[in-house]
C-alpha cells in the first residue's frame, strides 16, 4: 500500500504541476490589455492613478448620497453602474444643484399672482387654465 | 423748504415708478416674442409631424420623470411600465429624477440616450426622423423652479404649437412660444432614445462617441457593435470611431476585424498613437509578429501618452527574427 502511494503520489504531483502549465504559459499573452475606448478618450486630461482612483471613490460617494435620497438600498448599486464615469463626477459634485423634473411648485400668494400673469403672457406653463 | 423737497422728491419717484414699468413692461414683450425660425424648406422638414405610435403614461405625483422613459422606451420598443422604472430613476427626497440618471436609465435597457444640441431645428429634424424627444422645462421662473420632463411627439409650423406628451395630459397642444421660454430654462435639454445602430440625425461625431461609449461602459462590447458600425458609417473620416469600433471587435473576440478597423483608424490619423498601439498588442496576439512590430514602433516613435507603453511591448517582442 505504502509502495502505491510513493508511486502515486509523485505521479499526482507531476499531473497537476502539468495540468497548470497551460495557463501558465498562455498567460503572458493577455499580459497586455488593449487599451480601453473610455481611457483613450480621456487620455487628453492625462489621467493618473490617483484621478482612477477618485473616479472609484466618487462612484461609492453617489452611492452614499443615493442612500441618503431615499433610493431603495436593493437598487443603488445597479443605478450607479449605468452612470459614466463622467456623470458620475457630476452627480458626486452637484448632485443638490442637478435639476430634478418633478413638477410641483410652492403656492405662496405674491408668487402665485406673478406665475399667473407670466403664464397669461405665455412665459412659463403652470396653471393648465391659462392655456 | 421741507415741503418743497419732499414734493420734488415724490414728483421723482413718480417719474421712476412709471419709467420702472415701462421698462419692465418692454422687457417682458420682448421676451415674450416667440423664437425665429427659418422655413420648413430651409430646415428640410415637413410642414407638421406628429408621431401617433408614441404611447401615453400618464405621471402620478412628480413622476414625470419615470413616465416619460417609459414613453420613449415603449416608442422604441423595450417593453416597460412606469411603476418598473420609479425605484431605477426616481429620487425620492428630491421628488424628481436628474438628468444623467434618465440617460443611465435608458443605457439600462439597451438603449442608447443621445443628448441633442437644444435648437428647435434639431427637434423638427429629430421628430421628422420618426424619433420621440424628452425634453427638460422649467414650466415656471427661474427663482421658483417647476423642472418637468414632457415628451415631444410633434410640431406644426402653420400653426406654430408643439404637440407634447406632458404631466396627465396626452398630445398637449403648446404654442412654440410657451415651449420655447420653458425649454429655455433648462438650457435646451433634450434626448433621443435609440437602438444601437441608429444615430439621431442632428449629432456630431464626439458627442455620439460619448453616448455610445457610456452605453458601452453600462453594457458590453457586444451590445455596442452595431452603434460603432452605424458611427464609421456616418463618418468615415472620424479615426476615434474606428478605434472604438476596434476594440469592440476585439472585446467580442474577432482579432482580424479588430485589426481592419484599427489600420483604418491610423489610415485617417496617422498620429493616433493610441490606434497604433492597440493595432500591435492584436497583431501580437494573432501571431503577426512582424507586423505587429511595425505598428508598436509607430506608436512609440510618437510622443505623448501611450509611448512607454509601445517601448514596453517592443521589449516584450524582442527584436527583428532575422
Amino acid at each position: 500500500m505504502k509502495k502505491l502511494t510513493r508511486i502515486l503520489s509523485p505521479l499526482l504531483i507531476a499531473f497537476l504541476v502539468l495540468g497548470s502549465l497551460p495557463v501558465a504559459a498562455a498567460a503572458p499573452q493577455s499580459a497586455s490589455p488593449l487599451v480601453s475606448t473610455q481611457d483613450a478618450m480621456q487620455a487628453d486630461q492625462v489621467r493618473s492613478d490617483r484621478e482612477r482612483i477618485n473616479a472609484l471613490l466618487a462612484r461609492q460617494d453617489v452611492q452614499e448620497q443615493l442612500l441618503a435620497q431615499g433610493v431603495d438600498p436593493a437598487d443603488v448599486e445597479a443605478r450607479v453602474a449605468a452612470l459614466s464615469d463622467e456623470e458620475v463626477s457630476q452627480m458626486a459634485d452637484h448632485l443638490d444643484d442637478l435639476p430634478a423634473g418633478a413638477s410641483v411648485v410652492g403656492a405662496l400668494v405674491l408668487i402665485f399672482v406673478i406665475l399667473l400673469v407670466t403664464d397669461i403672457l405665455g412665459l412659463t406653463n403652470v396653471f393648465p387654465f391659462t392655456r | 423748504m421741507t415741503n418743497q423737497v419732499t414734493t420734488r422728491l415724490s414728483a421723482n419717484a413718480r417719474y421712476a415708478g412709471v419709467l420702472l414699468l415701462i421698462l419692465l413692461m418692454s422687457a417682458m414683450a420682448g421676451c415674450a416674442t416667440g423664437p425665429h425660425l427659418a422655413g420648413p424648406a430651409e430646415m428640410g422638414v415637413p410642414e407638421r409631424v406628429r408621431l401617433d405610435d408614441v404611447p401615453f403614461h400618464s405621471q402620478r405625483d412628480y413622476q414625470c420623470g419615470p413616465a416619460s422613459l417609459a414613453m420613449v422606451l415603449n416608442a422604441s420598443g423595450v417593453d416597460v411600465d412606469v411603476d418598473t422604472l420609479i425605484p431605477q430613476v426616481f429620487l425620492p427626497n428630491r421628488e424628481g429624477s436628474v438628468q444623467p440618471e434618465m440617460l443611465a436609465t435608458v443605457r439600462r435597457y439597451g438603449r442608447i440616450g443621445f443628448v441633442i444640441d437644444g435648437s428647435f431645428e434639431s427637434l423638427f429634424t429629430e421628430l421628422a426622423a420618426g424619433n420621440p424627444v424628452v425634453v427638460m422645462q422649467n414650466l415656471s421662473l427661474p427663482a421658483w423652479p417647476l423642472w418637468h420632463y414632457a415628451v415631444a411627439i410633434g410640431y406644426d409650423l402653420d400653426e406654430e404649437v408643439m404637440t407634447v406628451h406632458s404631466g396627465m395630459e396626452a398630445a398637449r397642444l403648446e404654442s412654440f412660444k410657451r415651449f420655447d421660454s420653458t425649454w429655455a430654462r433648462s438650457g435646451y435639454w433634450a434626448f433621443v432614445a435609440l437602438p444601437p445602430g441608429k444615430l439621431p440625425a442632428s449629432i456630431d461625431s464626439e458627442q455620439a462617441m460619448d453616448a455610445i461609449a457610456a452605453f458601452e461602459h453600462a453594457n458590453d462590447a457586444h451590445a455596442a457593435l452595431p452603434a460603432w458600425q452605424a458611427t464609421v458609417k456616418r463618418w468615415p473620416e472620424f479615426a476615434m470611431g474606428w478605434f472604438a469600433l476596434g476594440n469592440a471587435r476585439h472585446a467580442d473576440g474577432n482579432p482580424n476585424g479588430a485589426v481592419e478597423a484599427f489600420r483604418e483608424a491610423t489610415k485617417q490619423r496617422p498620429d493616433l498613437a493610441v490606434a497604433w498601439l492597440n493595432l500591435g498588442l492584436t497583431l501580437e496576439g494573432l501571431d503577426k509578429l512582424d507586423e505587429a512590430r511595425h505598428a508598436l514602433q509607430q506608436a512609440a516613435e510618437l510622443p505623448g501618452r501611450w509611448q512607454d507603453d509601445a517601448r514596453g511591448a517592443l521589449a516584450r517582442l524582442g527584436p527583428t527574427a532575422l
